[in-house]
């Protein structure tokens, strides 16, 4: 018996090796340069697009381009760090989990001698990234409670459906919004939970804040997910002409949605044009200019039944 | 005697008597929890946990575990949606299958069969542990669902697909029939079967029931099987609630029908517990998850108070099985 498991344990260490020696040919053969992106998660469709377009735009460029998924978990991201660093890719266009917890992971890529451009989501430090190119996800809160205060003549009942509790952007969006809606005191909100930005969860908590709360007047929602998720609600309440719903992101159902009067309002960012001038940084750095403005905000723009026909999905037309 | 009696009756009832203080605390607290629509709204919402919850009972009875429900959810409602909206073309071909939606129905209970079976196969063939061999599927299949709808929502499905997910008979919600035939159909089967004694046969002791003759490898690769399929139905009305199928659909359902079965009573062990307990254990839940919405408490103590119900649940079981 222990001779089969050792016989079984070398097959596998046999295995093992035979891919990094495969790596290293492969390598060694291959002179191209490497673009490695790291996204914070492939879980929603924005991020999806965000880390495909980057791709897309490093490929374009002539480099071979690599996706890495944190699933929202800052280890993980260390872990494909090491691994990027050990791998010798040229540039990182990185999506970071955490402002801070991520800071150390950037800095070992400096370390490395790797330029890190970041994407949408800031890191805390001035030193360590390459650039940042940022979603200003707070002035796009704002833009939306300024419209959403307009739209409800400065009194009402709301909701406010917040995305997962542990996240940056919930708070910043969360905060921007109350910047400016907290100034009303005519605007009360009656229920403020969490639908952690996923459409289902949104629909079943709408669900059961109408049935506490049916006379609202508007909604909300930290992005468009549950956005979509809280106005079926509403159409199975019979509702969805006397609430209005706000969402976050710009994606492509409530991009419809608003077109056809539905949804009121969202927030557009602007994730192809973030994610494509990364990659050009990149290959810049790459050809040799070192010299990259260190933070370029890239701003977020409100949405509305009377812009719709400038925007698409994920941006401008 | 009658002392015991009566303390047997107690523990049978028990779930129901927490979900019966439950209910009574939340009407005191808020004048919206019972009303009827309220009612409706809980029921619609706990239908697919109790699909998911009353196959994983099975699973457990047999003293197994799957913790791949969530992620079939997801690979069945994304692969009904993209066959509903799309079919197959087979270019070489030249053909074009297309789908109604009872077609797509089917298909993902067959995708659900196909993973449940493969999951039972690593089980009893190879002996893989039912925890090691459904974490696997577990990630297998959510790659798949992402790998099927390159991280995409597919939506936009019809109003003739909605009909499962959204529409009503008699007043009550079709999600609802759905779960009330699942419930009846293994409650007969755990009840009145030869099935069903082998199920808890298997889960009171498996060396035993198979010195009895019982085909071990056959029953548990049936429970596999039907765990999976009513995952996968879970996954086509969830895909038609929302007329989208989200590549992170069912993300940590697994570990709700888990608790549902656990506060029902069920024996982790296997070989003790009911489906009607885990309807039960279900219906806490959804009790639990409507009302603090209505009172409006913090996300934060949600998860607190959700954590600490379901130990209190297994506590008080626990109690009781010392006295016996």
């Amino acid at each position: 018996m222990q001779k089969r498991l050792f016989g079984n344990h070398l097959i596998i260490l046999c295995l093992a090796l035979l891919g990094f020696v495969q790596c290293k040919t492969d390598r060694s053969a291959n002179k191209q340069h490497r673009i490695a992106i790291v996204v914070s998660t492939l879980n929603n469709p924005w991020f999806v697009f965000l880390a495909e377009t980057a791709a897309a735009k490093s490929k374009a460029l002539g480099y071979e381009a690599k996706i890495f998924d944190s699933q929202n978990n800052t280890a993980l991201e260390s872990d494909h760090f090491d691994n990027i660093i050990v791998s010798g890719f040229d540039a990182i266009l990185f999506n970071s989990t955490d402002a801070n917890g991520s800071v150390a992971n950037v800095l070992k890529a400096k370390a490395a001698n790797i330029p890190v451009f970041c994407m949408d989501r800031e890191v805390n430090s001035v030193d360590a990234p390459t650039s940042q190119i940022l979603s200003d996800s707070y002035s796009g809160a704002v833009a939306i409670g300024k419209y959403f205060t307009q739209q409800l003549n400065k009194k009402g009942k709301y909701v406010e459906l917040l995305g997962i509790v542990g996240d940056n952007n919930t708070w910043a969006r969360s905060k921007g919004f109350h910047s400016v809606v907290d100034h009303y005191p005519s605007l009360k909100m009656v229920a403020q939970q969490s639908a952690d930005f996923d459409r289902n969860k949104a629909l079943e908590v709408m669900e059961s804040i109408l049935q506490a709360h049916p006379d609202i007047d508007a909604v909300f929602c930290g992005n468009d997910g549950m956005a979509n998720g809280a106005y079926q609600a509403l159409v199975s309440a019979g509702k969805a002409n006397t609430v209005k719903v706000f969402g976050f992101d710009g994606a492509e159902d409530v991009i419809t949605s608003i077109g056809e009067h539905k949804i009121t309002a969202t927030g557009m960012q602007f994730p192809k044009i973030m994610a494509e001038t990364a990659a050009v940084f990149a290959d810049e750095y790459i050809k040799g200019k070192r010299d990259f403005p260190k933070k370029i905000p890239v701003s977020v723009e409100l949405v509305t039944a009377k812009n719709i026909a400038d925007y698409i999905a994920y941006g401008k037309k | 005697m009658k002392a015991l009696s009566n303390y047997h009756a107690l523990k049978k009832f028990q779930s129901l008597l927490a979900l019966l203080v439950l209910c009574v605390v939340l009407c005191f607290m808020t004048d919206k929890f019972f009303t009827a629509a309220n009612g409706i709204n809980v029921l619609r919402q706990i239908a697919v946990n109790v699909c998911i919850a009353t196959g994983m009972t099975l699973i457990v009875l047999t003293a197994g575990i799957d913790l791949s429900v969530g992620s079939v959810l997801a690979l069945s409602g994304a692969i009904a949606a993209g066959l509903l909206k799309q079919g197959i073309s087979l270019v070489p071909l030249d053909l074009f299958i297309g789908f109604t939606v009872f077609g797509v129905l089917v298909a993902a209970m067959v995708i659900g069969a196909l993973i449940g079976g493969f999951n039972g196969f690593m089980v009893t063939k190879f002996k893989v542990p039912p925890f090691v061999a459904t974490l696997a599927m577990l990630t297998i299949a959510r790659g798949f669902t992402m790998l099927y709808t390159g991280g995409h929502p597919i939506s936009n499905l019809g109003n003739s697909f909605a009909f499962i997910g959204t529409g009503s008979m008699l007043g009550i919600p079709v999600p609802v029939w759905i779960a009330i035939l699942v419930v009846l159909l293994a409650s007969f089967i755990t009840n009145n079967t030869r099935l069903g004694r082998y199920i808890y046969a298997i889960g009171g002791n498996e060396h035993a029931a198979k010195l009895s003759g019982i085909k071990i490898n056959q029953v548990k690769f049936i429970v596999y099987m039907v765990g999976a399929v009513l995952a996968a139905i879970a996954g086509v009305i969830v895909t038609s609630r929302l007329d989208s199928a989200q590549p992170n659909a069912g993300i940590s359902y697994e570990l709700d029908a888990i608790a549902a079965v656990v506060i029902g009573g069920t024996s982790l062990n296997g070989g003790k517990g009911t489906i009607w307990g885990t309807v039960i254990g279900a219906v806490i839940i959804g009790v639990l998850n409507n009302g603090l919405v209505l009172l409006n408490v913090s996300p934060f103590w949600q998860q607190v108070v959700k954590g600490a119900v379901i130990l209190l649940a297994v506590v008080i079981d626990k109690i009781g099985e010392k006295k016996d």
